[in-house]
């Protein structure tokens, strides 16, 4: 600091700035002085070192700060040694006696210019709100962004520390019922319950927050996986399972655990809670166990699924399905008196694909809708070609019946194709009838007015309740197949066969014997009473194109010369 | 109270592990825990234990109730608790008990807690009530548990 000229020259002064504005020119001792009253005004703590360490002068402001540690300790808890080579820094230094200060240091040509200020309560205020941002509101748990952050810690950790963590997904069952029923407050309560209960279950080092709504996210920490989180998951389902009583009410709910070990996992958070969704979602459909653990596989399972429903979604624009017709036979006229339309599916990628594969997914994602409609309008398009006594049968998904539209759908089939309404025949099973609100009922009963007829499908198998005959005139009851085989064997099975005729016979109801293959079977199911047989000993399911020629008389036999491999009824 | 009391009753399956004087010093345990809680709570009742169930009668103001109830179901040493009763009381069936405990000798079952101070006999109405649903229930083949 050889010539002074101002002040400033303490600071770093800009050539810019010089040659603007040209600095007055004050004398050395002038400069010193105001340089030196500046220093010993100033509100923050400032203090000069020499460059071995020690303290050379302190002003009021830093004395005030530091004046209760000896002159000795405090250039070890400034840390000032660990400075010796910067040019200048700023540092975060913890002190022994609790506080944290904020320690800015400039190299002087001979020692340094040291300004320090306390921000303990600045870092405490951070620290709270860092906890906040990462607390849920309603159960003081942590949230979402805390267990991303674990897990992502975790995840970068060694795999001896990260084998032994699993992720664990809680959701309630009837969670959402309950918000109906009780109101928002007590649901909130009660997902309040929810956290005591599962915070009582976990240890201390655990990490749990709540998801989003009813789902709690765990993650569980230094136990050997997945035995220990299986365990946990055993424990929570029953303790979230008891009851609980919040506002006079009594509440039950079911908790189910998806279970994802760390270890199996991508080093990627998202994969790891996609895993623990899997794994809830299993655990959901499987009824006999309340949790599940994440297997690779479950993974694969979910996008052929997805695969199979993309494909499925295209089929019905590209074309790609065919209906097949399956005679039904008339044992007293000895003659075929119609034909039941079975859906086929003939997938460019996949070849034939069962029906067994792609109705249940058609139905849960609702595609069953619009293949049923061209389902509908195709068979009823190939009957008008037939002669007018031959009826054609369509099956239709209770999921149809949910559908508003389905008795405007057949009604306008039948009058754009021009088809006596008596020639088309729905088939339902009893799913269809278990719809409490009886929508299902009236959808029925107004077709049937139109002449539609309607026969019960699958007869003997679900919950074959008598009551369901009671509550709807059915024009047909269907036999189910596992009845009709099994005649030969089970002299049980032939006295189901016997009993439904007879109900039949006296309830004014067909009966037709499904299955029906050799005959020996129809002897006997015509022994039985039962008025119609359908199955391969009449024909195989036959392509459109075959059925006039079917008729002709070229006989059943012959007319049995497609191999089909997905022979329904 | 001013306002009536509400009463819970429930029973469940008892899961504590370990020899009879293990399972008595663990029922000693949960009366002692009972008491303290209940008497800040301001809740009365009483607790049977028998074959392998308890049967416990709380009662109190509503909310009191319900906070002890939930202590009650965090607690794994039961398992499979089913409410039996849950609402408002003309009066309180154990005025005066913070949990009374209910002697399990008449049913001729297990000894437990018998150093109990706080017993009442099976002259007690709802006493006898709690060891008749022990004893109905112990005809009953036990429910599964997984």
């Amino acid at each position: 600091m050889g010539s002074v000229h101002s002040i400033k020259l303490a600071g770093k002064p800009s050539v810019q700035s010089r040659e603007r504005t040209p600095l007055r020119q004050v004398s050395s001792k002038l400069a010193a002085g105001l340089a030196l009253s500046a220093f010993a005004t100033f509100d923050s703590a400032l203090a000069m070192v020499a460059p071995d360490g020690r303290i050379l002068m302190t002003n009021p402001a830093f004395d005030q700060l530091f004046g209760d540690i000896s002159a000795e300790d405090l250039p070890t808890q400034l840390q000032i040694e660990s400075w010796q080579q910067a040019e200048s820094a700023e540092r975060i230094v913890p002190f022994p006696n609790g506080r944290s200060f904020k320690i800015k240091i400039m190299a002087l040509p001979e020692g340094y210019f040291v300004c320090a200020g306390d921000i303990t309560d600045q870092l405490a205020q951070a620290a709270r709100d860092a906890r906040l941002v990462r607390t849920d509101r309603l159960t003081e748990l942590g949230n979402q962004r805390l267990l991303r952050e674990r897990l992502q810690d975790l995840l970068e950790s060694s795999p001896a520390v990260r084998n032994d963590c699993a992720l664990l997904t809680v959701d309630l069952d009837r969670f959402k019922a309950v918000n109906d029923a009780l109101g928002r407050n007590i649901g909130d309560a009660l997902l309040c319950l929810v956290s005591k209960r599962i915070r009582s279950a976990v240890s201390g080092v655990d990490v749990v927050t709540r998801l989003y709504g009813d789902q709690f996210g765990i993650i569980q920490i230094g136990r050997p996986q997945p035995e220990a989180a299986t365990i946990l998951a055993k424990r929570l389902g029953d303790l979230l399972s008891r009851p609980y009583m919040l506002e006079g009410q009594l509440i039950d709910v079911t908790a189910r655990v998806g279970i994802a070990p760390l270890a199996q996992a991508a080093t990627d958070v998202d994969q790891v809670m996609k895993n623990a969704d899997l794994a809830l979602n299993r655990a959901r459909q499987d009824q006999s166990k309340d949790y599940c653990v994440f297997e690779s596989g479950m993974d694969e399972t979910v996008k052929a699924r997805r695969a199979l429903e993309t494909d499925l979604r295209r089929a019905l624009a590209l074309r790609e399905f065919s209906l097949v017709y399956q005679p039904q036979f008339d044992l007293l006229t000895r003659r075929v008196t119609g034909f039941e339309a079975l859906l086929r599916w003939n997938s460019p990628t996949r070849g034939m694909v069962s029906p067994l594969d792609f109705i249940p997914l058609a139905e849960e994602t609702g595609i069953i809708n619009p293949i049923g409609e061209w389902v509908l309008r195709t068979a009823c398009r190939d009957a008008a070609n037939w002669p007018a006594d031959i009826t054609v049968a369509v099956n239709i998904s209770a999921v149809q019946f949910a559908h508003r539209t389905l008795a405007t759908t057949v009604l306008s089939a039948l009058s754009d194709i021009d088809l006596d309404p008596r020639r088309l025949e729905l088939e339902i099973t009893e799913s269809v009838m278990l719809d409490a609100r009886g929508t299902a009922l009236g959808v029925l009963q107004r077709l049937r007015s139109t002449g539609v007829r309607v026969s019960l499908d699958d007869f003997g198998t679900g919950y074959s309740s008598l009551g369901y005959l009671r509550s709807f005139p059915f024009d047909k009851i269907k036999i189910d197949q596992s009845f009709v085989r099994g005649t030969l064997e089970d002299p049980g099975n032939r006295a189901i066969v016997r009993a439904i005729a007879s109900l039949g016979q006296n309830l004014g109801m067909a009966t037709v014997a499904e299955g029906v293959e050799t005959a020996e079977h129809m002897e006997r199911v015509a022994a039985d009473g039962c008025t119609h047989v359908q199955g391969y000993l009449i024909s195989r399911p036959i392509p459109p194109e075959q059925v006039a020629g079917f008729l002709a008389g070229n006989g059943a036999q012959k007319a049995a010369c497609r191999d089909d491999p997905f022979l329904v009824a | 109270m001013p306002a009536r009391p509400y009463r819970c009753v429930y029973w469940s399956r008892q899961r504590i592990d370990g020899t009879p004087e293990q399972v008595a010093t663990e029922i000693e345990s949960i009366l002692t825990a009972a008491r303290r809680n209940n008497a800040q709570l301001g809740i009365t009742g009483a607790l049977a234990v028998g074959r392998g169930i308890f049967a416990q009668l709380l009662e109190g103001p509503r909310q009191a109730v319900e906070t002890a109830f939930e202590n009650i179901q965090r607690d794994e040493r039961h398992g499979d608790v089913q409410v039996l009763a849950f609402g408002p009381a003309e009066q309180r069936a154990f005025p005066g008990w913070p949990m009374a405990y209910v002697e399990p000798s008449q049913i001729g079952s297990q000894p437990a807690a018998s150093t109990s101070t706080a017993a009442v006999g099976s002259t007690h109405l709802e006493a006898r009530r709690l060891l008749d649903i022990i004893d109905s229930l112990a005809v009953e083949p036990q429910p599964r548990r997984d």
